[in-house]
């Protein structure tokens, strides 16, 4: 069978791979791992992951000051297991903040929310050796203004890239942007606003505002979410809680748009910057959770039994009055738990969303003084945090641990496996992380080979 | 190939060869519209520095820089070019927002290159010709030499150096002989001073209903409340004393420094009186949070010690150049250090005498103002908005963001001018 699998190439693997998924032949349950929360049209690992890439942005004064590409070797049994195995520095910081993979996930994403450059690695010539395949400097004027890539978002073929900000103020005022998979630019869709609402149903109000971006094909839905623009996100988080008109400039929307038309339908109203969004996997969960990174609560966003799509707020994180901050979520393949990781207290919290409407804590543990992103194995055993928020928004003095950190989910509790701190390592705040493996190439690791 | 299939070709060819023509004349004459645009546009920039302007002086200008067309056009396109920052996110229109009052109504006090916290609030541009000495601490004497300090500072647009900037300049393809056009010779620090002072000068802004009302006698111009706010302007509130208006115009300000007490107060007290910030989550929904949160995540905030910074002289810690009040009803939010969301705040401030303290201003002293009053003097402050501010945003936006690979407009010939 190796032999076999082997002989295909990987192009057809993908083609096969990406038709199976679009119509639903690979049960959940046939995917022992990988990350959860990936597009549906990507390529899976389905065994163990052997790295995770960590982005990174860099720091002035420490190391080369760069923002850089770090892959972390997570083979069990490997000598490098739990060690940084490469960088890849890109030059200058750019707050490198969020990446995505192409749908036949041999190459990574990368943006930088001040420069706007955008990076393009190549992770399948060598998944350990990622390069450096194309560099994007033309973002802001190619896509007529929009500032910031953010989430990029593998579609077939191509990449849909929500910005945050825009190059005639830097407010909030965006757009998504489209790409191919070889890096050419496509088309930009410019998210509703009250002066233009696109044709869109406005619930209250259309702040034009974007974060996130997800998909749900086979209800031709996608889902936009919305932060804050430049000035915000720039800005030292201090300062900003004490400037008044700044924290009136926060995203208070989530927009539902035609998947295939790329058209706004609606625009719902989630007050308290909705960040990241999350669909359900199961063939008839027709909802999404996204949380407000201000107010600390958990949204659903769902189709409700006359075929309208609507925001209920379902529950609270933590204590919202002491601004938990929620940032990065991630969601079971069984649709039966979501992790949230939260900033300000450094916790991940474990909702039960058995019952989407009622979700309960049920676990939570500190990680680190700060905390952002969270990333899972497929079967739920394995989970890799990050402390990086924004550069200037992270945490000031000993407070300010970057890390990557390794555990173990049996159930009921996390267990440690492995800490890289990325300040000891001169390489900088860690921020998004995304796996890799050999076995999506067709290739075996190269211990494997020589024995 | 039969004779049909010739007879489908040719009509192919044919109706190719209409598209293409309709195309070329529908993109040949949209091209023309667009620079018939321009050129009205450039033409009423010109006229702004050289007309008379209801209410305002004589638009002054150096003997060595008069204005000229290419010179606008070429201080409107660097005034937009994010790339004249070191690492292209910074132009002077991201501080200085045309929708925005040629200030930023988004955020208290200015963000720089890389997120750096600046101390102040971005003052507007808008009537910028008239004011001399520039920022609020007054440091600088001259437009034309105003821009170096952002391009060069590290917290600003930080360039390198000045050469660096030059020789950046001279590389973009978009920039080809402009300023040869515009001076007579090339690009260096100088010239790129006197075209952004040259566009500057062209964001004149009058003609308001207190301008109709005051200098041009139309009693109408201003409602009863308005009348009321204007006669406390000049009497009871005492704000003339600072925010000048004369027989001939009135530029709102003296161009001079005074201390009201809020540096002092924000600087001296404020970091140490509240324990906590009251903080807006969403529209409606708020928090109070300790300062030991706030510091958390925050770097403190450099002390700001106003005109003594210039000057060195400790009469003058925590004075600030009076602001031009025209086209206030743009510019929110107030002050230095934009901590005042609202007119009313300003005016509640002012009446409750602003922050005594040693240095006070003795101009400062508590109004007693009651509610009516002061809603009459805000009232009044919203009237002082210019006629043309439309004109002066398209003008603007006419010119394409400078950005990294961008594609910029046909440019629109104008003839060389020789000498300064």
């Amino acid at each position: 069978m190796k032999q076999l699998l082997s002989k295909i190439s990987v192009g057809s693997l993908v083609v096969v791979m990406l038709v199976a998924a679009s119509i639903g032949i690979f049960s959940v349950t046939s995917l022992q791992a990988d990350e959860t929360c990936m597009s549906p049209y990507m390529a899976k690992i389905t065994g163990q992951e052997d790295f995770v890439y960590v982005l990174t942005l860099g720091v002035e004064g420490l190391g080369d000051g760069s923002d850089k590409l770090v892959t972390i070797d997570v083979r069990p049994g490997s000598k490098t297991y739990g060690k940084v195995i490469h960088t890849l520095s890109v030059g200058g910081r750019n707050e490198m903040h969020h990446a995505g993979l192409t749908d036949d996930r041999r190459y990574l994403w990368a943006g930088g929310l001040d420069t706007s450059m955008t990076f393009i690695f190549d992770i399948h010539s060598d998944p350990a050796k990622p390069r450096l395949h194309k560099t994007i400097k033309d973002f802001v004027a190619k896509s007529g203004g929009a500032v910031g890539p953010h989430t990029f978002y593998a579609l077939p073929g191509r990449m849909m890239i929500s910005a945050l900000s825009n190059d005639k103020d830097h407010g909030g005022r965006t757009a998504l942007v489209e790409y191919t998979n070889e890096g050419e630019y496509i088309t930009t869709h410019w998210i509703p606003t009250e002066e233009n609402k696109l044709g869109a149903k406005i619930e209250k109000i259309a702040d034009g505002y974007g974060y996130d971006v997800r998909v749900l094909p086979r209800k031709n839905v996608m889902l936009t979410s919305s932060f804050t623009g430049w000035s915000n996100y720039m800005m030292d988080f201090g300062q900003m809680l004490g400037d008044e008109e700044a924290m009136k400039r926060f995203g208070q929307t989530v927009t539902v748009w035609d998947l295939h038309a790329r058209k706004a339908k609606k625009v719902l109203h989630v007050p308290g910057a909705p960040l990241e969004i999350r669909f359900a996997w199961g063939p008839t969960h027709n909802y999404a959770f996204t949380t407000t990174a201000l107010t600390s609560k958990l949204w659903l966003i769902y189709e409700d039994d006359k075929g309208e799509w609507q925001a209920k707020e379902v529950a609270d994180i933590g204590d919202p009055s002491t601004i938990p901050l929620p940032v990065d979520i991630s969601i079971g393949t069984d649709d039966k738990t979501l992790w949230v990781d939260s900033f300000m207290d450094g916790k991940v919290r474990l909702f039960d969303i058995s019952d989407p409407f009622h979700p309960k804590p049920i676990y939570e543990k500190t990680i680190g003084s700060q905390l952002n992103m969270v990333s899972q194995s497929w079967d739920g055993k394995r989970l890799y945090f990050t402390s990086s928020l924004l550069a200037n928004w992270d945490k000031k003095g000993q407070d300010d641990q970057q890390f990557l950190k390794a555990y173990e989910w049996d159930g009921h509790e996390l267990t440690h496996k492995f800490t890289v701190d990325f300040y000891k390592e001169k390489l900088g705040r860690s921020h998004i992380m995304r796996f890799g493996a050999y076995s999506l190439y067709g290739k075996v690791p190269p211990s494997a080979v020589s024995n | 190939m039969s004779p049909i299939s010739v007879s489908i070709v040719k009509k192919k060819g044919v109706i190719l060869c209409l598209v293409l023509f309709v195309l070329f004349f529908f993109s040949k004459s949209l091209i023309s519209d667009e620079l018939a645009i321009r050129a009205n546009l450039d033409d009423l920039a010109l006229k702004r520095t050289k007309k008379s302007h209801l209410g305002l002086p004589k638009v002054p200008f150096p003997d060595d820089n008069l204005p000229s067309v290419a010179k606008i056009q070429l201080g409107r396109k660097l005034f937009s070019d994010r790339r004249l920052s070191h690492n292209n996110t910074m132009s002077c229109a991201m501080c200085h927002v045309p929708e925005q009052g040629f200030t930023v109504n988004e955020i208290a006090t200015a963000v720089g290159r890389e997120g750096k916290s600046l101390r102040r609030n971005a003052p507007t541009l808008l009537n910028v010709a008239f004011m001399a000495p520039l920022f609020h601490d007054g440091r600088e004497t001259s437009l034309e030499t105003q821009v170096i300090g952002p391009l060069l500072a590290v917290d600003e647009m930080g360039n390198p150096s000045a050469g660096y900037l030059i020789e950046k300049i001279k590389q973009l393809d978009d920039y080809d002989d402009l300023f040869e056009r515009a001076f007579g010779r090339g690009v260096s620090i100088e010239t790129i001073g006197q075209a952004l002072a040259t566009y500057q000068r062209t964001l004149i802004s009058t003609h308001s209903p207190f301008d109709r009302f005051y200098y041009g006698k139309e009693p109408d111009a201003l409602t009863s409340k308005e009348k009321k706010g204007f006669h406390l302007f000049i009497g009871k509130a005492k704000c003339v004393s600072c925010h000048l208006i004369t027989e001939e115009y009135a530029l709102f300000t003296d161009n001079n420094f005074h201390d009201t007490g809020l540096g002092w107060y924000n600087s001296m007290v404020k970091p140490t009186a509240d324990q906590f910030i009251r903080v807006q989550l969403a529209p409606g929904v708020f928090t109070s949070i300790s300062r030991e949160v706030v510091k958390s995540v925050g770097h403190p905030r450099p002390n700001d010690l106003g005109r003594y910074e210039v000057t060195l002289d400790l009469s003058d810690r925590w004075r600030y150049k009076t602001p031009t009040l025209r086209n206030i009803a743009l510019t929110a939010p107030y002050m230095h250090d934009g901590s005042l969301s609202t007119l009313h705040e300003v005016v509640m401030f002012y009446n409750q005498g602003g922050h005594p303290h040693d240095n006070l201003d003795p101009l400062i002293t508590p109004l007693r103002l009651s509610k009516e009053e002061i809603e009459a003097l805000v009232d009044f402050l919203n009237i002082l908005t210019g006629d043309n501010i439309q004109e002066l945003v398209l003008d603007n936006r006419s010119e394409k963001i400078g950005n990294p690979g961008a594609i910029f407009h046909p440019k629109v010939t104008c003839p060389p001018i020789i000498g300064p």
